[in-house]
């Protein structure tokens, strides 16, 4: 009886936790260009432009944040634009000069043909000098130019969904990323499927434990037992 | 021998298997949860591992590239090397990036590698030789299902670890019903167990081998030493053994056990005989008796080992007997400074644990390695160490564990009169944790300084796991009897939390 009370205080309060952590709202990720921001990989002088190959624009991409240090100045107005090969802008945004240095999100229309996307260029307006976070790779098709200059770099980018969003909300999007990236097998089934399988766990073990609590143990009647193996099976 | 071994298994309680099949399933749901290869160095484990099953033996360790091009293939296009070490990176996880990740593999780039050294290419080949099954049973040749399919294996050596955990807390409280399923199910759900145990980790089989040495030693302790036990123990040895160097630490105090259960033997019916059902413990044997099963067990463990050292020598040509796994250990001087002296490792294991004293000449670290490398690590720090819960999960785990801790003394106090009857086992149990211990300082100190990148790592005190599972249930009996189960039962949901919300914290990082 005790053991019941106790098991089932206890996963009432660990659901309450699951339900609380589950409904904290946050700004969510929609993708990366997979560049890791380790060093300043482009300096922009005043009035410059940054371009460089666009694998890939996230359909739901709202926001693109990348890293921005401006010598402890505020960061003067940023714009980015995406373009398809042939220079059509496939989505655009423009971030307001004045926001501190470090990492900066730059609201971005939605993409209608996000694929198209092939190319994305930031250009800094004011007059102050801006480096930009990113990695120092060899001069390649992905390397960025600078005015039109290439150079030994890329710049990071990340991408969020709009506004912010509880976990519940991401389920969907949770459910579908689960299945990527991992042997064929796997796809939209494996998230419930685990959930499913980690229920069946903790209904399994509630079960073990009422039932090790409800066993008594033999010539029970004092601390410390006088060597008895509770029912078990003598190896 | 396999139908008394069946006798064995068949033996073992209704509830150790149940214990065993929520261990492999949280382990299963924890191999679906982590993206490939983001367990700490699985690359390196699944390349010795791939090497064998394509070859048949362990990698030669030349300077050579350390993996197959169909493993280097399958790391680009996951973008391995951009998520490890930097938790605000995602791997794959958009329709466009699987399709990359497909087409690049359906390129059939080769999946035999060179077998170039690496920090695992110097360890015994019995876990990759075991993982090579999985490889080759997988249905499909691709990486990713023969990856998930020796994560398995991993997964059931988990299932395997927390039923021998199960067993031996059996033996340490015969007379408490309750305390083998708490004991066993606060290890299953242990997060940094399960995690380690999701991946392509030698660590499973040495988290095996020692839950089972821990079981067999007891075993001879309560039931005597007979010949079949000393096999036992010798197996158990020779799987930790060929399994993981760090099991070498163990040796020591292995052998302290077998020679205190022979010097315990032939004494039944003493007032100092061990607490234990009529007719066992080690006075049920003649020492002369219990000597032979030593000696089985010693013969047992010694002669793959030395077959092994024997085929790396003269058919692997490995480099030597150990396959160059103790080059690290043979490390005297940092480069360009003094030989390190036995003083400094000493000083340097010293302060791994406790805090350093006034004569010791070198503070080795800015903070306490107890707690924040083992304790913190313990509770949770995941994917190539590369996120954690928030700062005050820690904190709060920390004040916890002083309550803990101090319930754990009242229960040690309430089980003396049962726990007497194992003291030299303790004593026993107690030099196998110094010596490992012992053996993370003396590598520590010779990777820091060759290095300057700190070598210690929580898991690396799993093999004591057992010992773990023997702690919860000494803060479950501090509770009057008719709550101690309860108190065991809480214990396990919290158990069941920690490891549920570590993987909500793991779905946040890879896929959030």
């Amino acid at each position: 009886m005790r053991v019941r009370a106790v098991v089932a205080g206890a996963l009432a309060v660990v659901v309450a936790g699951l339900v609380i952590t589950l409904s904290h709202r946050a700004p969510r990720d929609a993708g990366s260009d997979h560049i890791v921001p380790a060093m300043f990989s482009a300096t922009l002088p005043k009035g410059g432009e940054l371009c460089q190959a666009n694998p890939y624009l996230p359909p739901e991409a709202a926001t693109a944040q990348i890293l921005v240090g401006t010598y402890g100045r505020p960061v003067p107005a940023l714009g980015l634009r995406f373009l398809d090969p042939t220079g059509a802008v496939v989505s655009s945004g423009r971030l307001p000069a004045g926001a501190p240095e470090g990492t900066v999100s730059i609201p971005i229309s939605r993409a209608t043909d996000p694929g198209r996307a092939a190319k994305l260029c930031l250009t800094v307006a004011g007059h102050s000098k801006v480096v930009v976070g990113g990695l120092g790779i060899p001069l390649d098709p992905t390397a960025e130019f600078v005015n039109g200059t290439q150079q030994n770099g890329r710049i990071s980018v990340v991408y969020y969904r709009a506004g912010e969003e509880s976990w519940w909300s991401l389920l969907g999007v949770l459910d579908q990323r689960f299945g990527l990236g991992k042997a064929g097998f796997f796809g939209d089934w494996t998230l419930p499927a685990c959930f499913v399988l980690l229920l069946a766990c903790w209904a399994l073990v509630v079960r073990l434990l009422i039932g090790a609590g409800d066993e008594t143990p033999p010539g029970a009647g004092g601390r410390g037992g006088t060597g008895g193996r509770g029912g078990a099976g003598q190896p | 021998m396999i139908a008394r071994a069946r006798r064995q298994l068949g033996r073992v309680p209704r509830a150790g298997w149940l214990v065993f099949l929520v261990a492999f399933v949280n382990a299963a749901i924890w191999t679906a949860v982590i993206p490939p290869f983001q367990v700490p160095d699985e690359t390196g484990h699944f390349a010795y591992a791939q090497y064998v099953a394509q070859t048949g033996k362990p990698p030669p360790e030349g300077p050579l590239v350390q993996f197959s091009p169909q493993e280097y293939t399958a790391l680009a296009n996951l973008f391995f090397f951009d998520v490890i070490g930097h938790n605000q990176e995602r791997g794959v996880i958009t329709p466009a990036e699987q399709s990359s990740l497909r087409a690049s593999l359906a390129t059939d780039p080769s999946p035999v590698g060179p077998g170039g050294m690496s920090s695992i290419t110097n360890q015994p080949p019995l876990y990759y030789a075991l993982a090579a099954i999985p490889y080759w049973l997988s249905p499909s040749h691709d990486i990713l299902a023969r990856l998930e399919f020796m994560r398995l294996l991993s997964a059931v050596l988990a299932g395997l670890t927390v039923l021998a955990t199960f067993l031996f807390v059996r033996e340490v409280f015969p007379s408490i019903p309750w305390a083998p399923t708490v004991g066993g199910l606060v290890v299953a759900f242990q997060p940094q167990f399960a995690f380690i145990s999701s991946g392509v980790q030698g660590d499973s089989l040495l988290f095996f081998a020692s839950a089972a040495t821990f079981l067999a030693l007891i075993r001879a302790y309560r039931h005597g030493l007979t010949r079949r036990r000393g096999v036992w123990i010798g197996l158990a040895t020779a799987i930790g053994l060929l399994g993981k160097l760090t099991f070498v630490a163990f040796v020591p105090g292995i052998a302290v056990c077998l020679a205190l259960i022979v010097w315990r033997s032939g004494r039944a019916g003493r007032r100092d005989a061990p607490v234990a059902p009529a007719r066992t413990g080690p006075g049920v044997l003649t020492r002369r008796a219990a000597a032979i099963g030593a000696g089985i067990a010693a013969a047992v463990a010694a002669v793959p080992v030395a077959a092994y050292g024997a085929l790396n020598a003269t058919v692997w040509h490995r480099g030597g007997p150990t396959g160059g796994g103790f080059a690290g250990a043979a490390t005297v001087a940092a480069p360009g400074q003094q030989a390190i002296t036995l003083r400094d490792t000493l000083d340097y294991t010293w302060e791994l644990v406790l805090p350093k004293l006034p004569f010791m000449n070198h503070a080795y670290f800015g903070y306490s390695p107890l707690r924040q490398v083992f304790f913190n690590g313990a509770i949770g720090r995941f994917g190539w160490l590369d996120y954690s819960f928030p700062a005050r999960v820690y904190t709060l785990a920390q004040d916890a564990f002083v309550v803990l801790a101090v319930l754990a003394l009242v229960g040690l106090w309430r089980s003396r009169r049962e726990l007497l009857g194992v003291w030299p086992m303790a004593v026993g149990f107690a030099v196998m944790a110094l010596g490992l211990v012992g053996a993370i300082g003396y590598i520590g100190i010779r990777y820091l300084m060759s290095t300057g990148v700190p070598f210690e790592q929580a898991r690396y005190l799993f093999p004591l796991l057992p010992i773990y599972a023997v702690f919860v249930v000494l803060v479950s009996r501090a509770a009057p009897r008719r709550w101690a189960p309860a108190l065991g039962a809480g214990l396990v949901i919290l158990a069941m939390a920690h490891g549920l919300f570590a993987e909500l914290l793991t779905i946040s990082r890879y896929y959030g």
